[in-house]
């Protein structure tokens, strides 16, 4: 049974391998017969005649694409699709919860599916969706011709698919072997001994995936620093550096440092798992030796995580006020700070684990002081709406939902901070609420701000106003029912990752299940206008949807739009040629 | 998204080997830990060769005859050193990576 596997593998990787080489070949004879694209030159390119020649057409243009704007196409669909996966597994959690005892999908389906909703959101929804706009937008925004490393760029993206089908892989593979191979519960902090000693091989294919999605980010991060500090335009220095690039950069430091230590304790896992070392083991290292590597990676990643959708609050929330940033310098002064003391406050995930009490104090004082930069932001954005002409589109309400969010998220994580507090409230849904007003409902809701505002650039068409406004409506209801709910469960004592509960806590759990299908039937609107909007909404009729100029708040993505529209213009009635793009100034 | 102005036309905005490269890389891992033999030998192939391809295609090496050469030479010394000093399930894995050397070595694929 072995030899015919093994034969039959070999047969199949052979079959592979040589329709790689062929295709290779085709696209290379494919290649010959164009001429170079030197050529043309700018004139060329304004025209547009070089670069119909540059891409060959159809899906092997996506899949051979390495042009900064198709990669953050392919990130954002990615990130979607990975939002939608890990959306409806926490939909059937819900359900599972809507009553005390195990009743529908069992508790070893539901621990699956909590491992995968908490992989899928923090590593295939959240870091890509952030690339997504890093990589459309922070070229354009510095005046780059494209990112330092196009290819570079192209391999971190196409990382990610594969990381995915692994992550994803155990459900289909416990179908098709019977059980054999199970997805893994271990929960997405896949804490020792219990992630050294299941047998299951899924989990071992999910800490493969998440190590690619490691590199993947890591490469991504390298990229965004060469692009920022070697790329800008002429006109572009460190002071007048968008807000948005600032946030990418620390970022994208913070990438650097961290995720390479998530990559080294992965493969110290696979290791201690499949080859018999004692990193993690009682005779070895022990299981707080994971939870410190694990977690100076850990806090970090919110970090990563939270940084550029709060560069894309910074950056959006202003234009729709009138006005500019407030205190831009101490925005920026602040993300860097949060860049610095995130990776020394580790510790206040593991206050309960029974460390020295004077080091877990100190742990306590900087997990404290990280707050007050966070705080800078918040009273930053408010100073700017204060006595400002709002405008309430939807891309603004997205970024007051955010704010609002964010300061129920930042103050309960104060709380967390104190060691007191923290000892009764840690493993409870106090801790849930926490983060998922963070992630949830700021990062994913800035998220969607980035979407609707930038939706006419690459797009060229509007979505429809009242849908998003639905959209945004049933977001933040949803999030901050479900949200609230898992705080006050947390008070009762109700403790996290669990199937089933004592019925004293079923009606909260009730309304957070509502509250979650709210944002679940929100996120359809989203979809749907998305599609609709995308197919045939009214195309616009400006480079300058949001009429920023009158504000003198233009960016350069939007007059670059502006040179593409004309271009396209010139392209179909033979019209004018496209004069010097107009440069703004502005934060 | 159909047009680019004042984008750079320094490189050629298509390239087929990044898809391989990443494949390559998260077949070859597959293979190697879940010792699937042939899985990991043609992960490898896979993953080097696109990489000797990709070296090639932006201009840092000039022949690829030499980067595939020297990337089979550096699979056999890691993967006969894994061999040697090692037994049982992982003696496998080294002697997988061995066998990617090796193929490498004989194999060309035409395109490169
Ligand atoms: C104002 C700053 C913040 C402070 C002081 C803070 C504090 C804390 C503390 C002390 C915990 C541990 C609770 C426990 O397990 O007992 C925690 C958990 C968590 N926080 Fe925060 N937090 C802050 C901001 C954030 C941000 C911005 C994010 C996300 C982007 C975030 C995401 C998380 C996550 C995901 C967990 C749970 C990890 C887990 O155990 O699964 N926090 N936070
Ligand atoms: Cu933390």
């Amino acid at each position: 049974m072995a030899e015919v596997g093994q034969i039959a593998l070999t047969v199949v990787m052979g079959g592979i391998l040589f329709a790689v080489a062929t295709f290779l070949t085709r696209i290379e004879d494919w290649r010959s017969y164009r001429p170079l694209a030197s050529g043309g030159g700018y004139v060329g390119e304004r025209t547009g005649r070089t670069h119909h020649e540059e891409k060959p057409a159809g899906i092997v243009r996506w899949l051979t694409t390495v042009d900064h704007k198709d990669i953050g196409m392919l990130y954002g669909v990615y990130g979607l699709v990975a939002f939608a996966f890990g959306g409806v597994a926490v939909l059937l959690m819900r359900a599972e919860l809507a009553v005390p005892e195990e009743a529908f999908i069992g508790a070893n389906f539901y621990n699956s599916l909590l491992t995968t909703h908490g992989i899928t959101m923090l590593f295939l929804f959240g870091t890509p969706i952030i690339a997504a706009f890093g990589n459309y937008f922070v070229p354009l925004l510095i005046g780059a011709d494209d990112m330092a490393f196009p290819r570079i760029n192209a391999i971190a993206f196409w990382l990610l698919p594969p990381a995915a089908i692994l992550i994803w892989a155990g459900f289909p593979l416990a179908t098709l072997t019977g059980g054999e191979v199970e997805p893994a519960q271990t929960a997405w902090t896949m804490y020792t001994p219990l992630s050294a000693e299941q047998a299951n091989p899924g989990v071992d294919l999910m800490l493969l995936g998440l190590h690619l999605s490691g590199v993947s980010a890591t490469m991504g991060a390298i990229n965004f620093i060469a692009t920022i500090f070697t790329e800008r335009g002429e006109e572009v220095d460190w002071a007048n550096l968008d807000i948005f690039s600032w946030t990418m950069l620390t970022q994208s430091g913070l990438i650097l440092f961290a995720f390479p230590l998530l990559g080294s304790v992965l493969v110290m896992l696979l290791l201690d798992r499949n080859f018999g070392t004692t990193f993690f083991t009682v005779e070895g290292g022990g299981a707080v030796l994971y939870q410190h590597l694990f977690w100076f990676f850990g806090h970090p990643e919110v970090y990563i995580l939270v940084l550029p959708p709060m560069g894309l609050v910074s950056l959006i929330l202003p234009r729709f006020s009138g006005r500019k940033l407030f205190g831009f310098k101490f925005v920026v002064y602040s993300t860097l700070a949060i860049g610095v003391l995130s990776f020394g406050v580790w510790a206040h995930h593991m206050f309960s684990v029974g460390m020295d009490p004077r080091i877990r104090a100190s742990f306590m004082a900087v997990s404290l002081a990280i707050a007050i930069p966070s705080a800078v932001k918040v009273f930053n954005w408010i100073t700017t709406m204060w006595n400002g002409r709002l405008r309430l589109t939807a891309p603004m309400l997205f970024c007051i939902g955010f704010v609002q969010n964010f300061i129920i998220g930042g103050v309960t994580g104060v709380f967390l901070a104190s060691i007191p507090v923290d000892l009764v409230l840690h493993d409870t849904y106090y801790v849930v609420g926490h983060f998922h007003f963070i992630v949830m409902g700021a990062i994913a809701v800035a998220g969607f701000a980035g979407i609707y505002y930038w939706f006419p650039l690459y797009t060229g068409r509007m979505y429809q106003k009242t849908l998003a406004k639905i959209h945004f409506w049933l977001t933040m209801i949803g999030s901050n029912v479900t949200f609230i709910a898992m705080l006050v469960l947390g008070y009762g004592g109700m403790p996290r990752r669990y199937a089933t509960y004592l019925p004293q806590f079923a009606a909260l759990h009730v309304v957070a299940t509502v509250g979650a299908f709210v944002m679940a039937f929100g996120q359809l609107v989203f979809v749907y206008n998305l599609v609709v909007s995308w197919l045939e909404g009214p195309r616009v009729e400006s480079g300058d949807p949001w009429n920023l100029e009158e504000d003198g708040m233009l960016t350069h993505e939007w007059t670059w739009f502006e040179r593409k529209r004309e271009t396209d213009l010139a392209l179909t009635d033979g019209g004018e040629r496209v004069e010097d793009p107009r440069t703004s100034k502005d934060e | 998204m159909d047009e680019q102005p004042g984008l750079s036309d320094e490189y050629r905005k298509a390239s087929p080997w990044p898809l391989f490269v990443a494949f390559g890389l998260a077949i070859f891992e597959v293979g190697i830990v879940w010792p699937l033999f042939p899985v990991a030998v043609g992960g490898l192939l896979l993953f080097v060769g696109s990489v000797v391809g990709i070296l090639r295609e932006s201009g840092y090496i000039a022949n690829p005859w030499k980067g595939l050469v020297a990337a089979s030479v550096v699979c056999l010394a890691a993967g006969g050193l894994i061999a040697l000093t090692t037994t049982g399930s992982v003696h496998l894995r080294g002697v997988a990576i061995l066998a990617g050397g090796v193929f490498g070595s004989i194999w060309q694929p035409e395109s490169v």
